[in-house]
């Protein structure tokens, strides 16, 4: 019988145990806060605590850097939190927990998708007159956009002027005839694979592709077109137009024997350290550039074509990355109000400024902020959207676009499919497929 | 004869050679991943993408991606939850699994058939089909996550259908059903039965279960990031996760994170490594 | 005492297996019977609402090609997978139970594999594929190493193998050493003296003894090929041109990026039942084999 008990002891004392240990834990997990002043004018604990969820991996570092300092100044507790998931998973994990974070960083399509069921109005606050990038939806500001981010050809100046011996002016070289002379001379000069080409589904799905449809002349009228199967693709002239520099840059792909093994490490790596040239992509690239032993001048010149409709002068892009405040029971008034003020913090405090600009290097989306430190690539990004020559993001692609869309780009990349047979595969990805509503 | 047994003696010699260079190219194979990741990770990322192979990379030697990783992973909290976590969900597995075990093993109940029953088929339910039902329900309805406690609950309510198997098993084969009826005739209740005379029997699948089971907690990554989801929870698996993105990986990082992650659970290997072996055999399917 | 009455029956097994029985049941089939309600509904995985739509997950399910592509590419990953892991398994435990020296210390290095995590172990060998391969392809000037096997469908494919049988051989050697321990060393030293060679006792006297350690390894090996998911996101991810992704890959996209969470759920529990049937099947047929052995 003394094993008996001295078994079940154990036992007992093991659950009680763990009780205590979960009883501890549960410091953070308040998802009721207990009152407080939210305005946060005295650097004493206000009681709130605000949970904000990352998702640009690039500034997670500087994110948590900030987040201590500004518990700190303001006495609003902030813990940012970062995951690797999909994003829409992560979250819907969240809020069927009953868990959701106080603020969330999302994409458009999620603001879009979520927005309207799960975060709260924010027309009210100033901010809101200082960007022409917040996304509403029904008439209410929901998203408060993060940062300008715009997609072109990204260029290696220095690698170009050690071969052409002269500087390198992107203006010089809008037309694809321009280009192709332009890569000729520098295959000439030694530079025997001047250009480099992101496989990644994304990159082609998402960001390549979408310019056929950003860059027509009535996108809706495009894209319904391309629903009801009326769309004739391999006869489109912005998509002739963007395929034919496409094939250019394939041509001239560093990577050109395997397209679709190229790691995006090692190419960023080529373009930084100037064995390429030109690159497809984004500033966002920055994040990796930087990284490596990266060339003096660098830049983003929109994609090169043979067009006359003025495509070949402006950069495609615009708002990037939003922050939703939630608006569930869960989340308190008093925390829906710091969330705010952090918000407002970020544009109109000098601080909160810097972390944007300085610490993040992120192209600010707000007029009253002056950003003079950023990288390269974001200076040329901020100088085409001040001069007003950015092509505007469609936003309501459906969710499967860019990955069944990027798949069938990767098979043309590594030629497998020819470019009707792609225009084929796209148009009958639309036709089957139902319109997002918007 | 003497001839015969000379020429069986050098083929024996042979055959042990061959053996050997089998074994070891094999084995190079195995730790192929292994050294490339002891040789990149004192590097830098910029030499690790410009040439994997070199030993030391273009700007010299680096520790730099230990402490890096230590301090973006809060290795020391980490691995606290971690241990506290895996230890406390390991013993509790093999408690409750061998207990169960042990009845289903002994009687021939309808309770006993539909609890292994279930356990059986419940080895085969992907784990994606629960994700969400799992966070709606405790998160949701009875609001507990965000406690080690409630994650232990969840490790050992899924690791105890395997843990139950290998016990079942090993009951069934290397515990005498003889020995225990002697124990009845000496007054023994059937608790006292199990405790004196069937659980030491079964050290060998203990070992066997905390080994497996320990890896499994150690490493799980789906489960711990549904249930915790506060930073000063995080088990090394979560805590890693930040150094590869949807679009990039910080593979210096990756792999001084793997090389810390891995040293606790190959001591405890190194150390239950002698039962292990025979502890295998006897969760044999029966 | 009386042993056969119901109070007694209920006192004993509340005693030994009533926690088992209610942590078990509170995790997994509690929501595995929530989940199935779930595939009845049109939720999105993140809105409030989860309209009842009845069959119509189960429709879209049977109409989703990609999925069926996802199971069929799954069902031929599995064969060669499950076939390639036995066998090098096997070998291995052969040679590190022949009495060579240092046998532990193989058996220890082979098993080490098993000691992390899937993700972490998809980057590094995708790290291996992509870099140092091709880097020793290029530095030897080996043709076929030059260009990363990922690249290609069938490469991407051997390359989830190859991972496979590198991650799962060791543990079942472990298994296939118990079993060659268990057979005992009288057996086989009479049919040695009947003049058995080394190959003719393996296959007619081992291998039958064996059986067990057969069946449980491919139970093992067969669930985990079927359910395979870290591996595949973190070496492959689908790539290239979505023509690697297994099936629970598709199932998580389906229900988490596309956004079809029902239909996801649906898929999730056709896999299952897939599994469940393979899974049952083998061992059924495993345990006619063991008794006529």
């Amino acid at each position: 019988m003394k094993k008996k008990l001295l078994a079940m002891a154990l036992v007992t004392a093991m659950s009680l145990s763990l009780v205590a240990c979960g009883g501890g834990s549960d410091s953070g997990s308040g998802s009721d806060s207990e009152g407080g002043s939210a305005s946060g004018e005295a650097a004493a604990s206000t009681g709130v605590s605000i949970t904000v969820f990352n998702t640009k991996s690039e500034i997670q570092d500087q994110f948590v850097e900030m987040a201590e300092e500004y518990s700190a100044a303001t006495g609003v507790d902030v813990e940012v939190y970062y995951s690797s998931d999909t994003v829409a998973a992560h979250l819907a994990t969240r809020y069927s927990a009953n868990d959701p974070y106080t603020i969330s960083m999302v994409d458009a399509k999620d603001v879009y998708s979520l927005g309207e069921e799960h975060a709260i109005d924010l027309s009210d606050q100033e901010w809101v007159a200082n960007t022409d990038y917040a996304i509403s939806v029904g008439g209410k500001v929901l998203g408060f956009p993060v940062c300008i981010e715009a997609r072109g050809l990204m260029y290696n100046a220095t690698a170009i002027e050690a071969i052409t011996g002269e500087e390198f002016n992107p203006d010089d070289y809008k037309t694809l005839d321009a280009f192709l002379g332009l890569l000729d001379q520098l295959v000439a000069g030694g530079m025997e694979t001047p250009t480099g080409i992101m496989k990644e589904d994304w990159s082609m799905g998402a960001h390549y592709l979408a310019e056929v449809y950003e860059e027509q002349p009535d996108v809706e009228a495009f894209i319904t077109s391309l629903h009801e199967g009326s769309a004739d693709l391999a006869n489109n002239e912005k998509w002739n137009s963007l395929m034919d520099t496409f094939d250019v840059l394939m041509k001239y792909n560093y990577a050109a024997g395997s397209p679709v093994a190229a790691e995006r490490e090692v190419s960023e790596q080529k373009l930084a350290e100037g064995e390429i040239a030109f690159m497809f992509g984004g500033n966002w690239d920055w994040a990796m550039i930087n990284a490596y032993d990266y060339s003096e001048k660098m830049g983003m010149m929109p994609v090169p074509q043979n067009t006359s409709d003025g495509s070949n002068e402006k950069l495609v892009g615009g708002g990037s990355k939003y922050f939703m405040i939630d608006s569930s029971d869960n989340t308190s008034a008093e925390q829906q109000q710091a969330a705010k003020d952090f918000l407002n913090w970020l544009v109109f405090d000098e601080a909160g400024n810097k972390f944007l600009t300085e610490d993040c290097a992120l192209v600010p989306a707000y007029s009253n902020i002056n950003a003079d430190a950023l990288d390269p690539l974001s200076i040329s990004v901020k100088a085409f959207a001040d001069g007003g020559n950015l092509i505007e993001n469609y936003n309501y692609l459906p969710d499967d676009h860019y990955s069944i869309n990027g798949a069938s780009f990767q098979k043309y990349l590594a030629g497998q499919v020819d470019r009707a047979g792609l225009a084929a595969e796209i148009e009958s990805y639309w036709s089957s497929t139902t319109p997002v509503e918007h | 004869m003497d001839d015969l047994n000379e020429k069986a003696a050098r083929n024996r010699k042979i055959r042990h050679a061959v053996s050997i260079v089998i074994l070891i190219v094999l084995f190079v194979c195995f730790i192929f991943p292994f050294i490339l990741v002891v040789i990149n990770v004192f590097k830098t990322k910029a030499d690790i993408t410009s040439d994997p192979l070199a030993l030391v990379g273009s700007h010299g030697f680096t520790l730099q991606n230990f402490p890096e990783a230590m301090k973006k992973m809060d290795f020391w909290r980490s691995f606290g939850n971690s241990a506290f976590i895996t230890i406390i969900s390991t013993i509790l597995t093999i408690l409750l699994a061998s207990m169960a075990a042990y009845v289903i093993v002994r009687n021939k109940w309808k309770a006993c058939g539909a609890l292994f029953g279930m356990m059986i088929a419940s080895m085969v339910i992907p784990f994606q089909v629960l994700m969400i039902p799992l966070v709606s329900l405790y998160g949701g309805v009875f609001g507990i996550l965000n406690h080690r406690a409630t994650l232990i609950f969840m490790h050992v309510g899924f690791s105890v259908s395997m843990a139950t198997f290998m016990f079942h098993g090993a009951i069934h084969t290397n515990v005498p059903i003889a020995l225990e009826e002697a124990g009845t005739i000496d007054g023994c209740s059937r608790w006292q039965i199990y405790w004196k005379i069937v659980f030491p029997l079964l050290k060998p699948t203990i070992a066997t279960v905390a080994i497996i089971d320990a890896m499994a907690f150690w490493n799980d990554y789906l489960l711990p990031s549904l249930v915790l989801a506060r930073k000063e929870l995080y088990t090394i698996p979560i805590a890693t996760q930040v150094f590869y993105g949807t679009y990039s990986t910080d593979i210096g990082l990756v792999m001084a994170a793997l090389l810390l992650a891995m040293l606790p659970i190959l001591i405890l290997y190194m150390f239950l490594q002698r039962y292990i072996v025979e502890g295998v055999t006897s969760g044999a399917v029966k | 005492m009386d042993t056969s009455s119901m109070s007694f029956k209920c006192r004993q097994f509340f005693m030994f297996a009533g926690i088992t029985t209610v942590t078990f049941v509170a995790v997994v089939i509690l929501p595995f019977v929530y989940g199935l309600y779930l595939t009845f509904t049109s939720w999105d995985g993140v809105s409030k609402q989860k309209p009842f739509v009845g069959l119509t997950n189960y429709a879209s399910t049977f109409a989703d090609a990609a999925y069926w592509q996802a199971l069929g590419r799954t069902f031929i990953y599995s064969i060669i997978a499950v076939v390639l892991v036995n066998v090098v398994a096997f070998i291995l435990a052969f040679l590190v139970t022949s009495g060579v020296k240092g046998q532990n210390f193989f058996r220890a290095g082979f098993f080490i594999p098993n000691l992390i995590g899937g993700i972490v172990l998809g980057y590094i060998w995708k790290f291996v594929f992509n870099r140092a391969f091709v880097a020793l392809g290029e530095s030897l000037s080996i043709g076929a190493l030059s260009t990363s096997w990922l690249a290609t469908t069938s490469g991407a494919m051997l390359c989830l193998i190859i991972v496979s049988v590198w991650q799962y051989a060791g543990y079942m050697m472990l298994i296939y050493v118990a079993g060659f321990m268990s057979v005992s060393a009288d057996v086989l030293e009479a049919a040695r003296i009947d003049g058995c060679t080394n190959m003719q006792s393996i296959i007619h006297i081992s291998v039958p003894l064996m059986v067990s350690s057969f069946v449980q390894c491919l139970f093992l090996t067969i669930t985990r090929c079927f359910m395979v998911y870290d591996v595949n996101l973190s070496l492959t991810n689908g790539e290239p041109f979505n023509s690697s992704v297994m099936a629970a890959m598709h199932v998580y996209n389906q229900a988490f990026t596309y956004k079809n969470y029902g239909t996801g759920q649906a898929e999730a529990l056709i896999l299952f039942i897939v599994c469940a049937v393979v899974g049952v099947l083998q061992v059924y047929i495993g345990k006619k084999a063991e008794v006529s052995a």
